[in-house]
C-alpha cells in the first residue's frame, strides 16, 4: 500500500510537472523548464506562472473532489455505475448556477454555494430514487434514471438560457468542462468548503465502509446507516458543487477514478479512497494536458476527452 | 375403427374485436382489428386537429374555419399567405419528423425486446446531431447536414454495436454502451459549438436542442421520401417482429431468419432517425413517447407501426405549438418541451417497482 500510494504520487507529480511544462504558445518545455529552476525569460514566467500554474492547481483540485465524490457516491448507492456527472449531480449544480447567472450574478463573483445547493438537490434526489425497491437491485436502471434527470435539468438549464444571451455567452464554454482562465482566487473560495468536507471524510470513512457490507451489518457494528448516509451525501455535494463551480459539470472522472483505484488497491474504501486523491487529479491534468497537445494552437474543453478516456471502462 | 374425412368448419371461428374483410371471391380474407382501426382514425382526427389549431396560432390569429378556407386557397390573401407560406412547411415538418422518431422508435424497442432502447436513449439521435452541426457550421465538410447525420447515426450505431461486443442488442450493456456514445456525441456537439464564432453558435443551439425553426426544404423531401419507404418496410417487416416479441425462439421457429429481421429493422430504424434529425434535431423523447402511447391506446397484438407513428406526429406538433404559445413572442425549441413533458414520464417509468422492460 505505502508503495501504491508513493508510485501514485510520483505519477501525479510527473502529470503536474507535464502541465506546466507543455501546452499552447511559443514557450517551449526547455524554457519552461528553466523558469522551474529559477533563470527564464519573462515572458516564460508569466505563461508558467499566471496561465499554467492555475490552471493545474484547478485541475488538482476539481479531480481530487471529483474523484472522492465518485467513490464515495459509488459506496452510498452500492452500484459500481453511480457517478456525479451521470447521476444528475453535476446538472443540478449547473442549473443552480444558469439560475444564479440569469438572476443577476456574474460568473466571476459566483458563488460556489450555489453550485453546492444544487448538486445537493440533484444528490439528494437520484439517492432517494436508489433506495426505491427495484431500482436499488437494477444497477442500470438507476443509472439511466440519473441520465434522464440529467437531460431534464439540461433541457431546463437550456431553457433559462434561451431567456438571455448574456448568460448564453458566459456559460458556453462553461458548461462544457473546462479548466482555463480560472484564476487562484476562484480557489479560495473553495477552500473551506473542501476543508468541511475532508474533516467529514475523515469522520465517516469507517461507518462508510461497514456500510458497504450492508445495512445491518453497519447497524450491528454501532453505526447509524441513516446519519452516515446524509453525511455522504453532503460530502458528495460539497465536492461536486465546488468541482462544477470551478470547472464546470465534467463527466466520468467519478467513474473511472475510483474503478482504477479498487483495481489497484482492494475494494475497501479505507484503501481506495486515499488512491482516489491522487488517481483523480492524474486523469484530470492528464486529460488537459493531452488536450492541449493534442490540439495544439487550440484549448480543448475537457469534457470531450474525458468520455474518451472512459470508454475502455465499458 | 372409424376414420372421419377432414371436414372444413362451416362457420369460420368467432374471432371477437376482429373484423373479416374478403376479397377475391372469398379467396383472401383481411383480419382488421377493430380497436386498432378506431384508434388510427382517433389518432389521424387527432393530428388534423392539432395541425389546424398550430395553422391557425400565432402572431396572426386565425379560426378553424379561416385556416382551412386559406388551405382550400380561397379567403383573404394575407391567410393564404400566413398558413400556407409561413406555418404549413414547420407543421408538416413536425408531423414528419414525428412519425420518423416515433415509427424509429417502435421499431427499435421491438428488435431489442426492451422499451428503453430507443435511438434518443442509445445516443444516435446525439451522434447524428454532432455530425450534422459540423456540416452546418462547416467544419470542413462539403455534404450536407441530412447526409452527414445519417453518416452519424449509422457511426454510432456501428460504434455501439462494436463495443457492446458479442451480447448484440441483447441485455443492458448495449444501452449503457449507447449512453456514453450519446455522452461522447453531445460533448462533441458542445465543443463544435465553443469553437465557431458565437453567432454561427447562436444560430446552429436551437436546432441542437431540438427545433422546428431552422428546417431546410430539402432535408424535408429526403425525410418525406424516406418515411414513405420506412413505413412500407416496417410493414414488410412487421410479422416477423411480431413474431418477436413473444420470444427469441419464435420467430426462428416460424421460419424468419432472425439476424436478418433483427439487422434490417435496425437499418430502418437508424435511416428514420438520421433523416429526421437533419430536419429537425434530435427530439428523442418522441421515439420513447409515441410507441409508448401507441401501445396504450391499441392494446392489441400486432405491432402498432401505424399508431406509433401517428402518436408521434400528433405529439411534435402539439410540443410544438405548446412551444410557441407558452411563452409567445419568445419561442421554446420543441426539443426542450419534449424533454420537460417526457422525462417525467421516463423517470416514473424508470423508477415504478413493477417495470417492465419488454414492449
Amino acid at each position: 500500500m505505502p508503495i501504491l500510494l508513493l508510485g501514485c504520487a510520483a505519477l501525479l507529480l510527473l502529470t503536474s510537472l507535464a502541465s506546466l511544462l507543455m501546452g499552447a504558445g511559443d514557450t517551449t518545455p526547455w524554457q519552461a523548464l528553466s523558469v522551474l529552476l529559477g533563470a527564464g525569460t519573462e515572458d516564460a514566467r508569466f505563461v508558467l506562472f499566471e496561465l499554467r500554474l492555475p490552471r493545474t492547481l484547478v485541475g488538482l483540485v476539481t479531480g481530487m473532489a471529483l474523484g472522492c465524490a465518485g467513490a464515495l457516491m459509488q459506496t452510498l448507492a452500492r452500484n459500481p455505475l453511480a457517478e456525479p456527472g451521470l447521476l444528475g449531480v453535476s446538472a443540478g449544480s449547473a442549473f443552480a448556477v444558469t439560475l444564479a447567472l440569469l438572476l443577476g450574478a456574474s460568473s466571476a463573483s459566483l458563488s460556489v454555494y450555489v453550485a453546492q445547493a444544487g448538486a445537493l438537490a440533484g444528490c439528494l434526489i437520484v439517492l432517494s430514487a436508489a433506495r426505491l425497491k427495484g431500482v436499488g437491485n437494477d444497477p442500470i436502471r438507476l443509472v439511466l434514471a440519473g441520465a434522464t434527470l440529467s437531460s431534464l435539468l439540461l433541457a431546463l438549464t437550456s431553457l433559462l438560457l434561451m431567456f438571455d444571451q448574456r448568460t448564453a455567452d458566459e456559460i458556453r464554454f462553461w458548461i462544457t468542462g473546462s479548466v482555463a482562465g480560472r484564476d487562484l482566487a476562484s480557489l479560495r473560495h473553495l477552500l473551506p468548503s473542501l476543508l468541511v468536507a475532508t474533516a467529514l471524510t475523515l469522520l465517516i470513512i469507517r461507518p462508510l465502509a461497514a456500510l458497504a457490507l450492508g445495512e445491518t451489518m453497519a447497524t450491528n457494528l454501532g453505526h447509524k446507516p441513516g446519519r452516515i448516509r446524509l453525511t455522504a451525501v453532503l460530502i458528495v455535494a460539497l465536492l461536486v458543487g465546488a468541482a462544477t463551480a470551478m470547472a464546470g459539470p465534467i463527466m466520468f472522472v467519478g467513474l473511472v477514478v475510483p474503478f482504477i483505484a479498487r483495481a489497484l488497491a482492494g475494494a475497501d474504501i479505507r484503501r481506495y479512497l486515499a488512491l482516489c486523491l491522487f488517481i483523480g487529479p492524474i486523469i484530470l491534468i492528464g486529460a488537459d494536458t493531452l488536450s492541449r497537445i493534442l490540439v495544439y494552437p487550440l484549448n480543448y474543453p475537457l469534457a470531450y476527452s474525458l468520455p474518451l478516456l472512459a470508454l475502455p471502462y465499458y | 375403427m372409424q376414420i372421419l374425412p377432414f371436414q372444413q368448419p362451416r362457420q369460420p371461428l368467432p374471432l371477437a374485436g376482429y373484423w373479416r374483410l374478403k376479397a377475391f371471391n372469398q379467396r383472401i380474407t383481411l383480419l382488421v382489428s377493430q380497436r386498432a382501426t378506431w384508434v388510427n382514425m382517433g389518432l389521424v382526427l387527432a393530428v388534423l386537429a392539432a395541425s389546424t389549431m398550430s395553422l391557425g396560432m400565432g402572431s396572426v390569429q386565425l379560426s378553424p374555419a379561416e385556416v382551412w378556407l386559406a388551405l382550400a386557397g380561397e379567403g383573404p390573401a394575407m391567410h393564404q399567405l400566413v398558413v400556407k407560406e409561413l406555418r404549413l412547411m414547420r407543421v408538416l415538418a413536425g408531423i414528419g419528423t414525428g412519425a420518423a422518431f416515433a415509427l424509429a422508435g417502435c421499431l427499435m424497442q421491438t428488435l431489442a425486446r426492451n422499451r428503453l432502447a430507443t435511438p434518443g436513449i442509445i445516443g444516435i439521435d446525439n451522434a447524428a446531431t454532432a455530425f450534422a452541426v459540423a456540416s452546418v457550421v462547416g467544419v470542413g465538410s462539403a455534404l450536407a447536414p441530412p447526409a452527414m447525420s445519417l453518416v452519424g447515426a449509422i457511426t454510432a450505431t456501428a460504434l455501439i454495436f462494436a463495443l457492446a461486443g458479442s451480447s448484440g442488442t441483447q441485455g443492458y450493456r448495449f444501452i449503457v454502451v449507447g449512453l456514453g456514445i450519446g455522452a461522447i456525441a453531445g460533448a462533441g456537439t458542445q465543443l463544435i459549438l465553443s469553437w465557431v464564432a458565437i453567432d454561427d453558435a447562436n444560430a446552429a443551439f436551437p436546432w441542437t436542442i431540438g427545433s422546428l425553426n431552422a428546417r431546410s426544404p430539402d432535408a424535408f423531401k429526403l425525410l418525406c421520401a424516406g418515411l414513405a419507404l420506412g413505413v412500407f418496410f416496417a410493414y414488410r417487416l412487421a410479422k416477423g417482429l411480431n413474431a418477436l416479441r413473444l420470444s427469441e425462439t419464435v420467430p426462428t421457429t416460424l421460419g424468419f431468419n432472425i439476424k436478418r429481421l433483427r439487422a434490417a429493422s435496425l437499418v430502418l430504424a437508424v435511416f428514420l432517425t438520421g433523416l429526421a434529425v437533419a430536419v429537425a434535431g434530435p427530439v428523442g423523447m418522441v421515439a420513447l413517447l409515441g410507441p409508448e402511447i401507441a401501445r396504450a391506446l391499441c392494446r392489441h397484438r400486432g405491432l402498432p407501426i401505424l399508431a406509433s407513428a401517428l402518436a408521434g406526429a400528433l405529439l411534435m406538433v402539439l410540443a410544438d405549438l405548446l412551444g410557441r404559445i407558452m411563452l409567445a413572442p419568445l419561442e421554446i425549441p420543441v426539443g426542450i418541451v419534449t424533454a420537460v413533458v417526457g422525462s417525467p414520464y421516463l423517470l416514473w417509468m424508470l423508477l415504478n417497482p413493477n417495470f417492465r422492460s419488454q414492449p
